[in-house]
């Protein structure tokens, strides 16, 4: 006989655990142990959970800004896959790889769970909040600010008002690799900041260094209309991509053309454009005709590096195949005079009668309020300058993860030891977080309400909505707009009081303005349901319009060159990487870098030209020393990079955030120097001039490509096809 | 178990081959792929990996050549002798080509990877010894192996990272090969919720993961044997056939070591090592190239 | 040149002489013996810790799935022809200057084959799996796959053991007796009791005996040829290049003859002076097995060119590409080793002063072992780093310290089980020793002088 203490009600519960366990722990992961957590049987399952049937729910992706409609697989409540919504007028269905890795921010294991000190201790929300709100006594607005990254829709609005609350005016937005520059000059240009870009009518697209199926603004719609515009759908034949930039993008590896002109000169190949569609018989303001007139094929192809040939052959297409769409992106912008360079490509759109045919008016959502902030490294420098001041006692950050991003000449991280109480809002300890005196742990982007508008918008306009796909995962995360409502309740509880959190005054806020928004005669219930079932809500567009007059651009001399730092560094934004935040998602970190096939590092990408002066070979590790600061990676030789410039990408040399980041590659933020565009005071990311030196050591380039390297040996593996033995449009 | 019963499983099995003697009957699935629409981005792959369950190894391994990728990107160079890519660059989004005379099918000691009724080349991952006879004898090297327990090593699934794991798609342990399925989870439902319904799948009822995320649409993928479907549509207009191991625009064209095609004909579709005759189940659409710029 | 076996040597003094290797060696015996042990637990501990961790740590990648397991394991089946050549072949063709050295050429094919099939297991992914591989009914109707070389191959490799164990057993019985009537009471002479089956050295016993020994041995050399070309098969039914070679079996043969030979030799000279044999195992034997070896290098050379000129002129340039692979690219050390090894250094056992010279021949059996063990190796290694698919091409391929532990404790387990034999069971042909004297003396006093 068996002699123990195991009577009948244990042995049915050991029966009863035994199936848990051996379905559980079956999948070798996870083990219930008894009292540790507990088993709840669907007894009353939501309607719609069926086990063994995923169910799905539309939200918006949080994962960059643009806001591409996104749709969750749901099964058991656990949310397992994002797919795109076919309904969102921004991915139609698509998502990139950034986005399928937001189930990974959410599942993350480094997220924080606990509101905390800086010295790491636990506490709960009531003390933290407490904390928050001792701390804000006796403090004037003046010694307040908050920065945040992008934000919009009513996360924004709440934001606006605890600052107007707390009599502050210091909200600053900041995204370091923003289209900041862009914005102003389309302003420019244009009267428009975003006019929506018609990709798929355009015949030839000329794009100065704007790495649009990449990481610039909305790549998944840009690649769509990408899509159209190869297949020739809505401009009458395969179209032709030509892309102008010293370092080769995710676009420029997709272009007919891909020109390296030298590192800072689009516009003046933008200018020379003009000048020979004028020597070529297209009609062009006399005044924009003569502020031209310098810039001769000879004098451009010169100063570009482009020959003089290629040039007119460029021209010529240009002229004969309208409309065409010239674009400039990062790569031109990031300059002292990327203004001036972006407003010469604007000018060339307009001399080609672009504008209103492939450069149109955008939808606007009609609510400004809800409009998102466009930030870039300005509101970073305001915010620093502001923080070396001492004027700043109590700092926000949500979002935004400055004390990475910052420059190291800004020296940021001195400075915000100087405001005595640093609050971070924060999904993981990133290295703001890191040097906050309180952490406040956020909801995942699949746990919290939210709405969204993007600020590329494309087709009608609509506010994105953000609902939870799931249960948090940790009990004592809130999402940001609880976390504001709570703290602005702190100083207006009267005003606050009927929302019991953001959940209720989000819904109230939507509900409020259904009349405009398509659903009158509905009533509240059922709007809002509509709503969260399409994931979005549509707003009826605002008119706008856009400027067709153009006025002349006049370009600076170029810079002289530094012997001492030869070489142009030109920062890579990564279309997975970004500006860093996502570098803790083990999917994107082994996701290979498109041109380069590197995996989880940073590189130096060089041409063999610029190696072999140099004597480096793959691998070795270098050191890239600007006057600014230095990094050291490993070098790869990389055919398409402009011999005199070298680049690194953004995104990796974490030193927080968490176990797939940590110590990964460099940080190349950190050594760029303090050169900014003189006409809207952004970093001018491209302006670094670096020398690169051989360490001594060398190590094996961890990455997806193999011996033969692009080769294809020979063999009929990739084909190709010159465009005049086909016509896709005819293709099914 | 009979001997006899063996033999009569064993030509049932064995002759569901599909080239020539027993044609697909209801479903063939076959994939296209646009290499003039597929701009390298790499979503493919990371839905590949948020569907299937597939390990992220981390830099050691990945440096060893362990990496799990099914979906792989790669990236060629024109190789014409320029010093700059002034054409850009050409990617090839490369998985199991599902062949329908499969080099991995014959040569598996334990039958572990089969050819289905439906034209996929299955892999059964309980029956597998990891003998890694088809991953060498793979021309494409699509195979994948199970080098370690994934599932044990701390990158690949910390709590709770866990939670993600696509409960459909079986979690591998050490020792097994996998590779593409053309996300047969998918295709069961699919064909589950059309035989209640008493028809057949229609196209565009099912995509694969790669398919529903590629931003291009650069992939599309459906069945072979549905004329109206848009894949047998797109095999048709290339003039690609299944179970022909030369195809029209290989007329005249007798090398098979050419990275430009001499072929005078229009056409763009092609499938990889054609000469092998193992018969691809992807037929890829040649990147097209302008020259007036 | 060393003196044949006397014609005058009395059958009691065999019985005494290799009686007596059952009984005290010379020292050396015993560190070799401690010192293969150890070998072996050294893989045994490597194999642990592979299986715990994952194939990974053999430093396998997703090309390059075969490593040093796959070659080592070819390299012992080929080793394993050997005996097969010797006992059986040699047997037909009456050649009787086999007789004193068949026994352990036997034990050395039974051996390397059980050396080879480890490496079977060693490989595979999911050892604890292995018996999927096998054809045995089940109530899932499940069957291995008969098409596939490497189903053949578990086959033919159990059918070639489970034949030269018994063939090896056969030729021992007599011996066995002999044991058993001269040794003390203990276990081993009840072991010899039992095995010898109460051969009683009658008429009719000797008559069914000649008869099963030959039937056996007409058997097994068919066996022996098809085990490696079935090996081969593994190869050449693929479709790879360097691979999908259609004079794969008779050279894969050739190799394992030829890597058998000079294994014979190695050990030849390892057991003369270990057990004492040089009376039995005398340099004359060494002189016959040397010139056997040089004419199988040729052949295996010759096979070789065969190999290199079908896949220059086949205009298949993947193959070809592989063979320019192996002669230029990373492995090329290991492929201008095995060319040396292989084809140059057995150029010497055409001189007569080294087919006698017993350190000249030691040297250069290890070095012709070596070479035929850098070919397996460059069969196997080079396909994968250098395949079809250029994407994957993977140079660096290097195998870790697991794949080379093991493949330096097999040699450790070879040893051992070799060694343990020959203190167990006579190495030396006792009556077929005696046969061979009595047939030469018979010979010399007819003819009036000595004869081979």
């Amino acid at each position: 006989m068996i002699e123990n203490e195991f009577n009948r009600r244990d042995f049915l519960k050991v029966l009863g655990w035994g199936g848990a366990a051996v379905a559980v722990s079956g999948c070798g992961f996870t083990s219930v142990q008894d009292g540790v957590e507990n088993v709840v049987s669907y007894v009353e399952a939501n309607e719609y959970m069926i086990p063994g049937i995923g169910v799905y729910f539309n939200s918006t992706c949080a994962q960059c800004d643009a806001a591409c409609g996104i749709t969750g697989k749901v099964r058991e409540g656990r949310v397992l896959k994002l797919e795109g919504n076919a309904a969102s007028s921004i991915n139609r269905g698509r998502l990139c790889g950034l986005g399928q890795a937001g189930v990974q921010a959410h599942y993350n294991p480094d997220r924080v769970t606990e509101p905390r000190t800086g010295k790491g201790e636990k506490l709960d929300w009531e003390k933290a909040l407490g904390q928050v709100k001792e701390k804000l006594t006796g403090v004037s607005g003046d010694e307040i600010a908050f920065l945040t990254g992008n934000l919009s829709g009513h996360l924004k609005v709440l934001l606006g008002n605890y600052m107007d609350a707390l009599g502050s005016k210091n909200h600053f937005v900041y995204d370091a690799v923003a289209p900041a520059v862009m914005r102003a000059s389309n302003k420019k240009a244009y009267g428009n900041e975003m006019p929506a870009l018609r990709l798929d009518k355009a015949k030839v697209i000329v794009s100065f260094g704007a790495d649009f199926l990449g990481s610039w603004v909305s790549p998944v719609n840009f690649s769509q209309q990408y899509a159209q515009f190869r297949k020739g759908v809505n401009n009458g034949g395969r179209g032709v991509l030509v892309q102008i930039e010293p370092k080769m993008t995710l676009t420029g590896a997709n272009a007919d053309r891909w020109i390296p002109a030298n590192p800072g000169t689009e516009g003046v190949l933008a200018l020379g454009l003009i000048n020979a569609l004028g020597a070529a018989g297209v009609s062009i303001p006399s005044d924009i005709a003569a502020s031209v007139s310098a810039y001769g094929v000879e004098r451009v192809s010169k100063d570009t590096g482009v020959s003089a040939e290629q040039i007119q052959k460029l021209a010529a297409v240009l002229k004969e195949r309208s409309p065409s769409l010239v674009i400039a992106g990062g790569g031109a912008e990031g300059y002292a005079h990327g203004s001036q360079n972006a407003a010469a490509v604007a000018l060339l759109n307009q001399v080609l009668g672009n504008v209103g045919k492939t450069v149109e008016a955008p939808s606007v959502v009609p609510f400004p309020q809800l409009a998102p902030t466009a930030g870039g490294t300005a509101g970073l420098k305001a915010f620093n300058d502001g923080l070396a001041a001492g004027k700043f006692k109590v700092v926000f950050t949500l979002g935004a993860n400055p004390v990475y991003s910052a420059p190291a000449f800004m020296k940021l991280a001195d400075n915000l030891k100087k405001a005595a109480f640093k609050v971070a809002l924060a999904d993981a300890i990133d290295e703001t977080a890191a040097q906050a005196d309180l952490v406040l742990p956020l909801d995942s982007a699949m746990e919290s309400w939210g709405t969204v508008v993007a600020e590329y918008q494309a087709g009608d306009a609509h506010i994105g909505i953000q609902q939870p796909l799931m249960e948090r995962l940790y009990d004592n995360t809130r999402s940001a707009g609880d976390i504001l409502l709570s703290l602005v309740k702190q100083q207006k509880a009267d005003d606050y009081k009927a929302f019991e959190d953001y959940y209720a005054y989000l819904r109230g806020a939507v509900v409020q303005a259904k009349g405009s928004l398509g659903g009158a005669g509905m009533d509240d219930d059922e709007f809002w349901s509509t709503v969260l079932s399409s994931g979005m809500v549509k707003t009826g567009n605002a008119s706008s319009s856009l400027r067709t007059s153009a006025s002349a651009v006049t370009l600076p001399a170029a810079a002289v060159a530094d012997a001492a730092f030869p070489l142009r560094l030109l920062p890579y934004v990564q279309p997975s990487m970004r500006d860093g935040r996502h570098a803790n998602l083990p999917w994107l970190q082994e996701s290979p870098d498109p041109l380069t096939t590197i995996v989880w590092d940073s590189w130096v990408e060089m041409h063999p030209k610029t190696a072999a002066k140099l004597g480096i070979v793959e691998g070795d590790i270098v050191e890239v020393t600007s006057k600014s600061g230095s990094i050291k990676a490993q070098a790869y030789i990389f055919p398409g990079i402009h011999p005199d410039a070298v680049s690194v990408p953004f995104g990796n040399g974490h030193t927080e955030l968490g176990r797939y980041a940590k110590g990964v590659g460099a940080n190349v933020f950190q050594m760029l120097d303090p050169v900014f565009d003189q006409e809207t005071g952004e970093l001018a990311i491209n302006e670094t001039h670096v020398k690169v030196s051989k360490t001594g050591k060398r190590v094996i380039v961890v990455k997806e490509e193999g011996a033969a390297g692009g080769s294809q040996a020979g063999k009929k593996i990739a084909g190709r096809l010159a465009s005049n033995n086909v016509d896709l449009s005819k293709e099914v | 178990m009979s001997v006899s019963n063996l033999l009569q499983n064993w030509s049932a099995v064995r002759h569901t081959h599909p080239v020539g003697d027993a044609p697909h009957a209801e479903y063939k699935w076959a994939m296209a792929i646009d290499l003039d629409a597929c701009t390298g981005c790499n979503a493919c792959s990371v839905a590949c990996y948020a569907e299937n369950n597939l390990p992220a190894v981390g830099k050691d391994k990945f440096e060893h050549g362990q990496q799990m990728h099914w979906m792989r990107i790669e990236r060629y160079w024109d190789e014409d002798g320029r010093d700059m890519p002034d054409q850009g660059a050409q990617f090839l989004p490369m998985m199991c080509q599902h062949c329908e005379a499969a080099p991995c099918e014959t040569v598996c000691p334990v039958g572990a990877t089969n050819h289905t009724a439906d034209g996929l080349n299955s892999q059964v991952y309980n029956r597998c010894v990891g003998s890694r006879y088809c991953s060498a004898n793979c021309p494409f090297k699509v195979r994948y192996f199970n080098w370690y327990s994934y599932p044990d090593q701390e990158i690949s699934w910390p709590s709770p990272m866990e939670q993600q794991l696509n409960p459909d798609v079986t979690v591998r342990t050490k020792g097994v090969m996998e590779k593409c399925t053309f996300c047969v989870q998918r295709l069961t439902v699919a064909k589950h919720n059309a035989r209640n319904e008493g028809r057949l799948v229609q196209d565009g009822e099912v995509q694969t993961a790669c398919q529903q995320a590629c931003p291009t649409s650069a992939i599309s993928f459906g069945n072979l044997v549905d004329p109206a479907s848009k894949v047998a549509k797109q095999w048709k207009a290339q003039q690609v056939e299944l179970a022909v191991d030369k195809q029209a625009k290989d007329e005249g064209d007798d090398s098979h070591e050419v990275g430009e095609h001499h072929s005078t004909t229009k056409l763009r579709g092609y499938r990889i090592f054609e000469e092998l005759r193992a018969y691809p189940s992807v037929m890829y659409l040649e990147r097209v190239r302008e020259s007036a710029v | 040149m060393g003196k044949d076996i006397r014609e005058d040597i009395s059958w009691a003094k065999i019985n005494t002489d290799v009686l007596k290797s059952l009984e005290s060696p010379r020292p050396l015996y015993w560190v070799i013996v401690g010192v293969a042990l150890l070998m072996f637990l050294g893989g045994v501990s490597l194999e642990a810790y592979q299986y715990r961790q994952g194939m990974g740590v053999a430093n396998l990648n997703n090309p390059h799935v075969w490593g040093l397991f796959i070659a080592t394991f070819i390299f012992w089946i080929g080793m394993s022809h050997s005996g097969t050549l010797l006992s059986a072949i040699l047997h037909l063709m009456h050649a009787d200057w086999r007789k004193p050295i068949y026994r352990f050429a036997e034990a050395m094919t039974t051996f390397s084959l059980m050396t080879a099939g480890l490496f079977v297991m060693v490989h595979l992914g999911r050892l604890w799996q292995f018996y999927y591989s096998l054809p045995y009914p089940n109530e899932r109707g499940l069957w291995p796959n008969f098409q596939s070389p490497l189903l053949w191959d578990a086959m033919a490799i159990f059918t070639y053991l489970s034949s030269s164990v018994i063939f090896l057993f056969i030729g021992m019985i007599p011996d066995l007796a002999i044991c058993r009537d001269h040794l003390h009471p203990g276990w081993r002479k009840k072991l010899y009791t039992v095995l010898a089956l109460g051969w009683e050295g009658t008429d009719r016993q000797w008559r069914n005996f000649r008869v099963t020994y030959l039937t056996v041995a007409c058997y097994l050399i068919p066996l022996a040829v098809s085990v490696h070309s079935i090996v081969a098969s593994d190869f050449a039914m693929s479709q790879q290049p360097g691979w999908h070679v259609t004079s794969f079996p008779p050279y894969f043969v050739a190799g394992a003859l030829y890597s058998g030979c000079a294994a014979i030799i190695t050990l030849f000279i390892i057991l003369r002076y270990v057990f004492k044999f040089e009376e039995y195992m005398t340099l004359p034997i060494l002189k016959k097995t040397a010139r056997l070896t040089f004419a199988i290098a040729m052949v295996w050379t010759y096979l070789n060119a065969i190999e290199f000129a079908s896949v220059w002129y086949s205009h298949d340039q993947a193959s070809k590409d592989v063979l320019i692979q192996k002669a230029t690219g990373p492995y090329a050390f290991a492929w201008w080793g095995m060319i040396i090894c292989g084809s140059v250094v057995p150029l010497a056992l055409a001189f007569k002063k080294v087919q006698t010279n017993i350190p000249m021949l030691f040297s250069v059996s290890l070095l012709l072992n070596l070479g035929m063990w850098l070919e397996r190796w460059m069969i196997v290694a080079p396909t994968f780093s250098h395949g079809y698919y250029p994407w994957t091409w993977d140079h660096d391929q290097w195998p870790s310290f697991v794949q080379w532990g093991m493949v330096f404790a097999s040699f450790g387990w070879f040893t051992l089980l070799f060694m343990i034999f020959c203190k167990v069971f006579p190495s030396v042909s006792m009556y077929e020793v005696k046969e061979m004297v009595y047939h030469r003396s018979l010979a010399s006093k007819m003819g009036g002088k000595g004869g081979h």
